[in-house]
């Protein structure tokens, strides 16, 4: 038995506030016919992993770009653990260099989108990619 | 046996070129004859494409009425624009040393920029700052870290943009004239400039900072302060720019970007105000895109649009009010992670346009700027590539040296009327502070976001190393990257708790309530500022008084009651 | 933990016991249709009584999610548990949607007394209703006593989504005053009280004024024991000072609560909404009988055939169709 909607959390986390980025994935997600549910700006990892909980999410995307990852990442892969959403993909989206993406999977981010992603790119990756986790 | 190998590969790596593809690349016209923003061109212009009918009319000299051309006579023969690299990075200190480097290297002006924290207006000891204090620019909580960034910085002498855009220009203000004026300056004649467009801000993630009441005010408090006291300095950037990284398109970027500074304008014409006294101090912040014609257009259209708009519309006699001044930053969203390098090039070609269009001041992004903060070697490369502009090129020599042309007269013509129509669409629904209390600019951003994307996901704009000439993703960035040294946050904390802790506290609770007061009296409320300053009242303390006063929670974060209850 | 191979009666009592992750994938579960849905509705139905049951509903940037919100505040202050579920439209072409209400929300992210699910209208062959319906019983069934449904007014299914609710909210903005006047009597069907948002807009005045005068108009018509309320409100400000009427807002739903149990009226909503899901739940079920009997055989296509042809017309096709099969279950 499998889902018949793909439905994806896309969130910005801590102050930073550049959601352009977030909210074009959002409405992209939609056109691709998933259920996207934005949650803005400035929230805390509990609140996006409760969020994630409540709506049955398959995936969450986080969207940084002020050099927030690395500091957000571990906080929200440990809230997700301590709820154990380990079939919850977590992608990642935004400004962060090349050096940094292996140490974001090490983290626990599932795959990563940077600037210049096209949707279809994210779109596969989330089709082939949801439920196989965990 | 291994050089065998080695020429095999070769021969191996010719056989696999795909000649017909080849054949394809040989033959290939572009796919479309369309401006970034989307308006078809000719195969030519013409002397009949020309709109512009009148020359001195329309047109004119450079630093004649309407400035089409230029706002100077000379223009870089009789300076150079200035050369300016943003710095903002980890402590005050930190900051501080960048800037020097800079220096050192040839810029001829410092931009310091806020980080998030000091823009949301919350001290660094917040409970929500401490992952990014420092991240993204400088965190000024005190009267003390504004004393450490400025050093040993003649402020007379150097040219000093603040890059303070929320209701938190308004302590910048304070903080900057309060220390000034503790190093013996005569406020008179420090030269520089504050950001200062708390209204265009809320479209930057900082809405809690920035209602649009308050943005007025304070934006407006710091423009009539200044205008009375400081007649050197450029009190405002009104920033076209972060607009255009919304994704909108060049005339919308000058449209709405007018149409903010008009509602500054509008509340300094209410309180009593003359055009002429405030016009020449407005600056302006123009983003420098890709569409290389387009660009130089875009920004020659602004030109005249301002010029008639302040003489028309608000009545300016002074000739200095109608020139529309503005600096450059390159565009930051044409900038792309892959193939980074490819950004040395874009940052050069955009670069050109703002000097053709007779920049003012230039910011070039550093090529790193999609991976990271910019490294000390992108910083230089940036500033290198505004070097070469400005000694090798040539580029200096002549004012305005496209004008004239069929081909700019009538893109000009173009960006103007689609700008004007775009400033008619917000009349429509009732002005620009309507279009933004009522979300209609922000429904306009988005749809356009998503248009861009459309674009880059359907080829219809072309992206190199996004939809063409892909190559495998790069490991490392070339040049290096920055880090943010965490231990910089740490000790900021440390001594703005400490700060607090020592502080003359029966003298701050007096200074915070004048500034209280002047606040319900609805007075200007920088004076009270910088006296609360100088008792070491902090950053979220000027403003939380003041976001009281009009009926905001004291934190904009909404977890921290006001200290002085 | 909650896993998809759990069976039926494991996962509702996980969800009974309070396990979110389970109730929230009992809840897509719903959402899909899934085969187990009836098994798994027997099972939570007896649980699932005793909410206060609140609907909301109007048109796009009516205000609805703001009110939602302070009424979720309000209702936490009286130390109430709540639970939301909001539903938006999806798109009709991809089938995606996207749900933003939860950015109004917000201020209820890290609370534990609040569960919020966001659902996308999607084109639910049955209608909304039923799965909103199911929706609000889960929530029920977790305990929460307050469950809000949030809906985007745009029709019938929307107005059957509502009638789950003991108490209907219908906000209205000045500028509708048109509206108003061809709504009329159908206000009365759907609201109990009617919340005039954007009270500080132009026009407010006038359409307060024409709102009181269509409930008069409508009263003249048919008895009734419980007058519509008309609350002004001001959801949203950006100064807290200027936001008005919530607490009366929230007065007049007590009130509207107070007169359900005095009056027992009560048990009037709730006889309306079992019939109501009876007849939701027959349709959905009857509708799947049939189809499902008539796959594979041929016969769906000869009788669209035979209308296109002028042999038949589709209400003797239902008809034939239902007799048969109503015989044939019967007789089974």
């Amino acid at each position: 038995m499998s889902k018949q909607k793909i439905k994806v959390i896309i969130t910005k986390v801590g102050l930073d506030g550049h959601d352009r980025g977030a909210k074009v994935v959002a409405s992209q997600l939609k056109e691709a016919g998933m259920e996207v549910v934005y949650l803005g700006m400035y929230q805390r990892p509990e609140g996006i992993v409760k969020a994630a909980i409540e709506e049955d999410a398959d995936v969450i995307g986080v969207s940084y770009l002020s050099g927030e990852h690395l500091v957000y990442t571990p906080l929200v892969v440990e809230e997700m653990k301590r709820h154990e959403l380990d079939d919850v993909l977590l992608i990642a989206g935004g400004s962060f260099p090349p050096e940094d993406i292996p140490c974001m999977k090490e983290m626990g981010i599932d795959e990563v989108f940077r600037g210049g992603s096209l949707t279809k790119d994210i779109v596969d990756y989330i089709t082939e990619n949801v439920g196989k986790k965990g | 046996m291994r050089q065998n190998q080695a020429s095999d590969k070769v021969m191996d790596n010719a056989s696999h070129v795909d000649w017909e593809a080849y054949l394809k690349s040989y033959y290939e016209k572009p796919q479309s004859a369309r401006t970034w923003s989307g308006y078809e061109l000719k195969e030519i212009y013409t002397p009949h494409d020309r709109v512009a009918e009148d020359y001195r009319k329309d047109i004119g000299d450079a630093g004649q009425y309407p400035f089409t051309r230029g706002i100077h006579r000379n223009m870089f023969r009789g300076r150079y624009w200035t050369r300016r690299e943003v710095v903002g990075i980890g402590s005050p200190a930190d900051t501080h040393r960048r800037a020097a480097f800079c220096f050192q290297q040839g810029g001829s002006g410092l931009n310091t920029i806020a980080d998030v924290t000091y823009e949301m207006g919350l001290d660094a000891d917040h409970p929500w700052a401490q992952h990014e204090v420092g991240l993204t620019g400088v965190n000024i909580t005190s009267i003390q870290d504004m004393e450490t960034l400025v050093g040993d910085i003649p402020l007379d002498k150097v040219s000093w943009s603040l890059i303070t855009a929320s209701t938190a220009a308004a302590p910048t203000m304070a903080q900057y004239v309060a220390v000034a004026g503790s190093k013996g300056y005569d406020i008179a004649t420090l030269r520089g400039s504050v950001q200062n467009d708390p209204i265009h801000f809320r479209y930057c993630g900082f809405r809690p900072a920035c209602p649009l009441d308050l943005s007025i005010k304070l934006g407006s408090d710091v423009m009539e302060f200044c205008t009375r006291n400081m007649p050197k300095w450029y009190y405002t950037t009104v920033n076209m720019y972060d607009l255009r990284e919304q994704g909108v398109t060049a005339p919308q970027e000058v449209a709405y970007g007018l149409g903010i500074a008009m509602c500054y304008m509008d509340e300094l014409v209410r309180r009593g105000l003359h055009v002429d006294e405030f016009g020449p101090r407005f600056t302006f912040y123009v983003s420098c895109h890709i569409d290389f014609f387009e660009e130089i257009a875009k920004i020659r259209a602004a030109r005249r649009m301002w010029a008639r708009f302040l003489k028309e519309k608000y009545g300016a006699k002074n000739q200095r009010s109608m020139q529309f001044r503005f600096a450059v930053h390159t565009a930051g969203c044409s900038l792309l992670p892959q193939q980074p390098l490819n950004n040395i090039v874009r940052i050069a070609y955009e670069a050109l346009a703002a000097v053709l269009g007779g920049v003012q001041s230039l910011h070039c992004c550093s090529y790193d700027e999609p991976m990271c903060l910019p490294t000390e070697k992108g910083h230089l490369q940036a500033l290198r590539t505004q070097q070469i502009l400005a000694y090798e090129t040539g580029v200096t020599n002549v004012a305005d040296p496209l004008g004239g042309s069929y081909f700019i007269e009538s893109l000009t013509d173009k960006i103007e009327e689609e700008a004007l129509r775009y400033m008619k669409e917000v009349d429509d629904v009732g002005g620009m502070e309507e279009a933004i209390r009522t979300e209609w600019l922000d429904r306009r951003f988005e749809s356009e976001a998503v248009t861009r994307q459309k674009e880059l996901d359907n080829g219809e704009k072309l992206v190199v190393g996004v939809n063409i000439f892909n190559s495998e993703p790069e490991t490392t960035t070339p040049l290096g990257v920055q880090r943010i040294p965490r231990q910089s946050a740490v000790q900021q904390i440390r001594e703005v708790t400490e700060l607090k802790k020592t502080r003359d506290e029966k003298r701050l609770r007096k200074a915070i309530e004048v500034l209280r007061e002047d606040a319900v009296a609805g007075k200007n409320t920088i004076p009270a500022m910088i006296e609360a300053t100088k008792a070491f009242a902090t950053t979220a303390e000027l403003l939380g008084t003041v976001r009281e006063v009009f009926g905001y929670p004291y934190d904009p974060m909404g977890i921290l009651d006001s200290p002085f209850r | 933990m909650a896993r998809l191979k759990d069976s039926p009666d494991v996962m509702v009592r996980k969800m009974l016991s309070g396990d979110r992750r389970a109730a929230s994938r009992l809840i897509t579960m719903i959402e899909d249709q899934s085969e187990l849905s009836n098994e798994l509705m027997k099972l939570i139905y007896p649980h699932a009584n005793g909410s206060t049951v609140i609907g909301v509903t109007g048109s796009g940037g009516s205000g609805k999610s703001t009110l939602t919100d302070h009424l979720i505040r309000k209702f936490r202050a009286l130390g109430k548990r709540v639970a939301v579920v909001a539903v938006d439209p999806s798109s009709p072409f991809s089938g995606g949607a996207l749900l933003g209400d939860r950015i109004r929300f917000q201020g209820h992210a890290l609370d534990d007394g609040v569960y919020i699910r966001s659902m996308g209208s999607r084109g639910y062959l049955g209608g909304l209703a039923r799965a909103s319906n199911d929706v609000v019983r889960i929530m029920e069934a977790m305990g929460f006593d307050v469950v809000i449904v949030e809906t985007l007014g745009a029709g019938q299914d929307e107005i059957d989504v509502i009638h789950v609710a003991q108490t209907c909210l219908l906000v209205l903005t000045p500028g509708m005053g048109d509206d108003i006047q061809a709504m009329k009597a159908g206000i009365m069907e759907i609201a109990d009280i009617i919340v005039l948002n954007k009270a500080d807009l132009d026009g407010a005045e006038m359409c307060l004024r024409s709102l009181q005068a269509a409930i008069h108009c409508a009263l003249g018509q048919e008895e009734q024991s419980w007058i519509p309320q008309v609350v002004p409100t001001v959801a949203y400000a950006s100064r807290l000072e200027d936001i008005r009427g919530i607490d009366e807002l929230v007065t007049a739903i007590q009130d509207h609560q107070l007169y359900l149990h005095e009056s027992k009226a009560v048990e009037e909503v709730k006889a309306k909404r079992v019939e109501q899901e009876l007849a939701l739940v027959f349709k959905d079920e009857v509708e799947r009988l049939v189809f499902n009997g008539l796959r594979g055989t041929g016969k769906k296509q000869r009788y669209v055939e035979a209308i296109l042809e002028g042999k038949t017309e589709p209400y003797s096709v239902v008809e034939e169709v239902l007799a048969t099969f109503l015989k044939g279950d019967v007789v089974k």
